[in-house]
This record gives C-alpha cells, sequence and structure tokens, in this order.
C-alpha cells in the first residue's frame, strides 16, 4: 500500500456482513477507477437444471432451498407462476395469508439486515457483535422483532426455517385462530418497536451520496397495496409490464468475472431493485404509520441515496407489522386450506417482491405437469451491475480518502444493497487494487 | 439433571456434504421423535435463528458440517468454549452463511443467552458443491454421529452413564 493516491495499490480479501460469499475487486489506476467487478457463482442456475423433469407443484418446496433468508419469496414466485399459467386465482382469504407469511419474511430480513448486518457500518462497529456492547437495548429490540417475523413465519408456513404449509393453491393447512390472535398480540409490541427502530436508524451518520442519475428504479406495483404480491411491473422510466412481458424489456447476460448472470434492460442504462425502488414507487400506498413515519423522516419519492436503504428498511419492517397486525387480528379460519391447481401445458411467469427486490420466475410445464424448462431471476443478480456501477461512481467522488476509509465506504455501499449472496453466489472475497 | 435436550441439526439438502448435519438429525428422529424430552430442529445455520432455537433449552446439542485438514467423515466435538480454539485451528464450521457458528454462540454469550451445555459434533466434509447426496466417508460417519449424540442425549437426561467428551 502506498500513499499516492494516482498509483495506490491495496485489498481487501473478505466482504463480510453479507448473506453467503462473493467476491469484490476495485482497480483503481492512475487516480481513476479503472474497474469495479463482483465476483459471484449462481445457486439459481443449478436449481434450474434440477427441476426440470420434476412435477409441477414441487418448484415451492425446492426453491425455497435456495436461500435461507428469504424461502417465502421464492415459493411465492413459483406459486404466482404456475397458478398463471394454470389458470389460478387464490380466494382473498388465502392470499391474505400469503400476504402475512410474505410480512414475516420481510420483518425478518430486514430486523437482521438493520441491526446486525448494517448499523455496525454507520455506528463504527467492525461487527454485530462488537455493537452488542454499547448498543445492547437496541439490538435486543431488533432480534425480538426478528423472532416475531420467525414467529408469523412458523404460524403460517408450518416452521420458521424453510417453510413446508405452503403448496399451489393456498396451504396444507389453514392456521388455527387462536394462534393468530396470539401472533397479533406480539404484532402490536413490534408496531410500536418498528416505529422506534426508524428512528433510531434516523440517527445515524448517512454518507452524502447519490445513485447515479441514469439509474432507473424499478418494482412491481399493486392498485391498492405496497407490493410483495404486485401485479405490474413499473419503473420510474415508464415501464409498465406484466410478469409475461419480462424477457421482452430485460435479459440476463454472461461476464467474465462471475458466473452469476448480469441484469440488465433492453432499452439501455443499469437498474435498481430492492427496497429504495420499491419505496420510490410506492410510497402512496404503505401503511398509515409507516407513510408518517417515512415523512417525519424526510423520505420522499424523490430520494436516491442508497445509503438511506436502511431507513427504507426500517419503514418496510413498520409498513410489514402493520399489515401483519390488521391480517392475523381480522382472521377467520378459512373453509379451505386451498384451492384446486390442474396442471396446464404451457409457460407461465410469476413474481414478487423479495426483502432485497424483484424475484421473476418462469415455468413451462407439458401436459402431464412434469416441468420442461425453468428460469429464476434473482435480486442480487439484477442489482449486480448497478452495484458495480454506483461503486465506480461513489469511489470516483472519494478518492481523497485514505484506504481503510475506502475500503470499509465500500463495504458498506455494498451492504446498501444487502446482496443475498445465497440466492446469487456463493463465495465471497472482496479485493480493492490500485495501481 | 436437565430434563431436556435440544438437537440442532444444520445444512443444506442441496450441497452434498453440508447436508451431513440433517441427515444425522433424522436418524435421531427415528429414535426420539415423539420424545417430550427431546426437541429436534433443522436449521439453515442463519445466526440468530439458531440463537433462538435453543430459548428455554438447558441443554443443546448441534451436528453440522465442517471444513478443516482431517479426512472427510472425522467426528469432531467442541463445547461452546472451544469453539474459538476450533476457528484458530482452521476449521471452518457451517457453511456460505452470514456468520459463522462459532459467531453465534460470541453473540449469545454476549447477549447472556449460552445454554447450560452447549456442545457441536462437527462432521468433517468433502464436498460442498450443488448437488444432493454425501460423500462415501461422510455417509458413514453419519451413522457413527448419530449414535455419539444419541448416546450424549441420553446421558445428559440422566439414562446413561456419562463418558469423557
Amino acid at each position: 500500500m502506498t500513499h499516492d493516491h494516482r498509483t495506490r495499490s491495496f485489498q481487501v480479501e473478505a466482504l463480510t456482513r453479507v448473506e453467503g460469499e462473493g467476491g469484490l475487486i476495485v482497480e483503481i489506476h492512475d487516480g481513476s477507477v479503472h474497474d469495479v467487478r463482483l465476483r459471484i457463482f449462481e445457486p439459481p442456475r443449478f436449481f434450474e437444471a434440477f427441476l426440470r423433469g420434476r412435477l409441477y407443484t414441487e418448484p415451492p418446496d425446492i426453491t425455497a432451498r435456495i436461500c435461507g433468508i428469504c424461502p417465502v419469496a421464492y415459493q411465492m414466485s413459483a406459486c404466482q407462476a404456475i397458478e398463471a399459467l394454470c389458470g389460478v386465482a387464490l380466494d382473498p382469504p388465502l392470499r391474505d395469508l400469503r400476504h402475512l407469511l410474505y410480512c414475516g419474511e420481510w420483518i425478518e430480513s430486514h430486523a437482521l439486515h438493520i441491526h446486525l448486518l448494517h448499523a455496525p457500518d454507520f455506528l463504527g462497529f467492525s461487527s454485530g457483535l462488537e455493537m452488542a456492547a454499547d448498543h445492547r437495548a437496541e439490538l435486543e429490540r431488533g432480534l425480538r422483532l426478528k423472532k416475531i417475523g420467525n414467529q408469523i413465519v412458523e404460524t403460517v408456513g408450518g416452521r420458521a426455517v424453510h417453510p413446508v404449509n405452503v403448496k399451489l393453491g393456498g396451504f396444507y393447512q389453514a392456521p388455527a385462530v387462536d394462534r393468530m390472535r396470539a401472533l397479533a398480540e406480539e404484532l402490536r409490541w413490534a408496531t410500536d418497536a418498528a416505529e422506534e427502530v426508524a428512528r433510531w436508524v434516523a440517527t445515524f451518520p448517512i454518507p452524502d451520496h447519490k445513485l447515479p442519475d441514469d439509474t432507473v428504479l424499478v418494482a412491481l406495483r399493486h392498485e391498492r397495496e405496497y407490493p410483495m404480491l404486485g401485479d405490474r411491473l413499473v419503473s420510474t422510466s415508464g415501464l409498465d409490464i406484466a410478469a409475461d412481458e419480462y424477457l421482452d424489456h430485460f435479459a440476463e447476460e454472461h461476464v467474465e468475472h462471475s458466473t452469476a448472470l448480469h441484469g440488465r434492460m433492453l432499452a439501455g442504462g443499469n437498474y435498481l431493485v430492492g427496497p429504495l425502488a420499491r419505496f420510490v414507487l410506492n410510497a402512496d400506498h404503505l401503511a398509515p404509520r409507516a407513510a408518517a413515519v417515512a415523512a417525519e423522516l424526510g423520505l420522499t419519492p424523490a430520494e436516491r441515496n442508497p445509503f438511506r436503504s436502511i431507513l427504507v428498511r426500517a419503514v418496510e419492517t413498520l409498513h410489514a407489522c402493520e399489515v401483519a397486525l390488521a391480517v392475523a387480528d381480522t382472521y377467520v379460519r378459512p373453509d379451505h386450506p386451498s384451492v384446486p391447481v390442474p396442471p396446464r401445458e404451457g409457460v407461465g411467469c410469476g413474481w414478487s417482491e423479495a426483502p432485497r427486490g424483484l424475484l421473476w420466475h418462469r415455468y413451462e410445464l407439458s401436459a402431464d405437469g412434469r416441468i420442461v424448462d425453468a428460469r429464476i431471476v434473482p435480486p442480487t443478480s439484477q442489482n449486480q451491475p448497478v452495484i458495480e456501477h454506483d461503486l465506480t461512481h461513489l469511489i470516483e467522488h472519494s478518492l481523497h480518502l485514505d484506504d481503510a476509509a475506502l475500503e470499509a465506504l465500500c463495504e458498506q455501499a455494498v451492504r446498501n444493497y444487502d446482496p443475498c449472496i445465497s440466492c446469487a453466489t456463493h463465495f465471497l472475497d472482496m479485493r480493492v487494487v490500485r495501481q | 439433571m436437565p430434563m431436556h435436550v435440544t438437537v440442532i441439526g444444520i445444512g443444506n439438502p442441496y450441497r452434498h456434504d453440508d447436508a451431513a448435519g440433517l441427515v444425522v438429525l433424522a436418524e435421531l428422529q427415528a429414535r426420539f421423535g415423539g420424545d417430550p424430552q427431546v426437541t429436534l430442529i433443522e436449521l439453515d445455520g442463519e445466526p440468530v435463528g439458531l440463537m433462538q432455537s435453543w430459548e428455554g433449552s438447558p441443554s443443546v446439542l448441534i451436528i453440522d458440517a465442517v471444513r478443516s485438514l482431517q479426512p472427510a467423515g472425522t467426528i469432531h466435538r467442541f463445547g461452546a468454549d472451544e469453539l474459538s480454539g476450533a476457528a484458530a485451528e482452521g476449521i471452518s464450521l457451517g457453511g456460505g452463511h452470514l456468520l459463522g457458528l462459532g459467531d453465534s454462540i460470541d453473540l449469545a454469550r454476549t447477549l447472556n443467552r449460552l445454554p447450560s451445555t452447549l456442545e457441536v459434533f462437527g462432521i468433517e466434509g468433502d464436498d460442498f458443491s450443488l448437488g444432493e447426496g454425501l460423500s462415501g466417508p461422510v455417509e458413514r460417519a453419519c451413522g457413527l454421529a448419530a449414535q455419539q449424540v444419541s448416546d450424549r442425549i441420553e446421558e445428559l437426561l440422566g439414562s446413561r452413564p456419562p463418558t469423557a467428551i
């Protein structure tokens, strides 16, 4: 390492506090950013091959294994795609249960990311463990919130990890009313706690930064709801499409440094999925307390600072608690836990908003209900180019920092995207090189 | 004498030898399934979920695949206090998770959430790539590990005399 800002070089071997492992290489030559590459390996490609020849009823269980953090997202997107092909729509009470299950996953994932993975960056700690000594009360509150997310997933999904109660057309069993009422009691505390978390996060020192101007924000949109299960895909550039039109507007391409495919818009430009994009495109559909807190914290649809994604996650956690409480409070056990889903030959596409962003599935079925082809596009693959583009932009404006500070800033910036490397990668090492 | 034991198997069935903890857990299910004194839990290694899964249990046994320089199928046994030492010796516990098992236990210790007894049975894996099925040595070791865990459960419940770890 040298102190000549034009020709420095250094490397960071491991990027921590992301789910899974992968690699990031930053090269700075002659005082300007030469290259930023996120190197990842992609399990969904394995699962796509693994699904071929399987029965059409299996993807919700199998794809849930892609990620330990967001199994519900995989289950929901798989169900949406296959049910669309089979011409099945869920009754409102069953859809409400799915919405509740998804709220559980958002609460779990966001609470974990905010408290253990990202807050240490803002508060100057090297890890959540180190942070625990000075911020124990906040950490305990976050862990209790996460546990309530787990409880939702366990109550509706049958167990907290890799839920087993989800099936095409609904659920194997509908939860008992008394368990849902018990959940509602927990959610009353959770809703207050989530509001406190948002105000706590708002006190963090947040770097002044902005996504590159050419970044397009992309998220699902629902006519009434903040989208977990949305109907249309919209963007800040005016896109408005159905799930089966996805490939007319988006593509994935191989890049040399990664086995993961990079998402790109056919119209050109980098695009972002995830909490910030969801908020910008759907702020008008937040639940009342979440909307009020967002306004109080100065979050508006004009927000473009990725470092404020942690605030959006906190607001979304509050939103998920409010929605979950409403469903649990008014729950009436449905007469049937599922509706029939007969197989149909053809191609079906579906999507949902995983905690980290858009998760698109496509299945081709034969007449006897076997999977001929499967395709899964996870959020981290889609965000990979924009992470690289944003880091390039960030480093160009931060070359005055010493090596350690720049490395820390890069790691913090990557965690803005909460990359789910389990979804998109296997091993992650980070290397920054300045020459 | 503890009246309850929680046994946690960690792994991913689609990452070959990483499934070892789940395979052992399935064998224990056949022996202890329905026993009110024994809770069997499958996890994927998510750290907070791990800590929260043992809440209220005085005795916790964890079975996970590990990676070190030992031959595949080697069975390691650690107490909670030895886990930092395991990491120092280059033994990697858990797969591609956001925190390792050692980190999870350190976090639990910091938050005063460690059970009185916490022991880890680590099964040395060879192949952690994507795919189903264990490698031969690991598959054979799972049977032995299931017997060792089973004996330890009975010791902790007081139905067998204790043996040294």
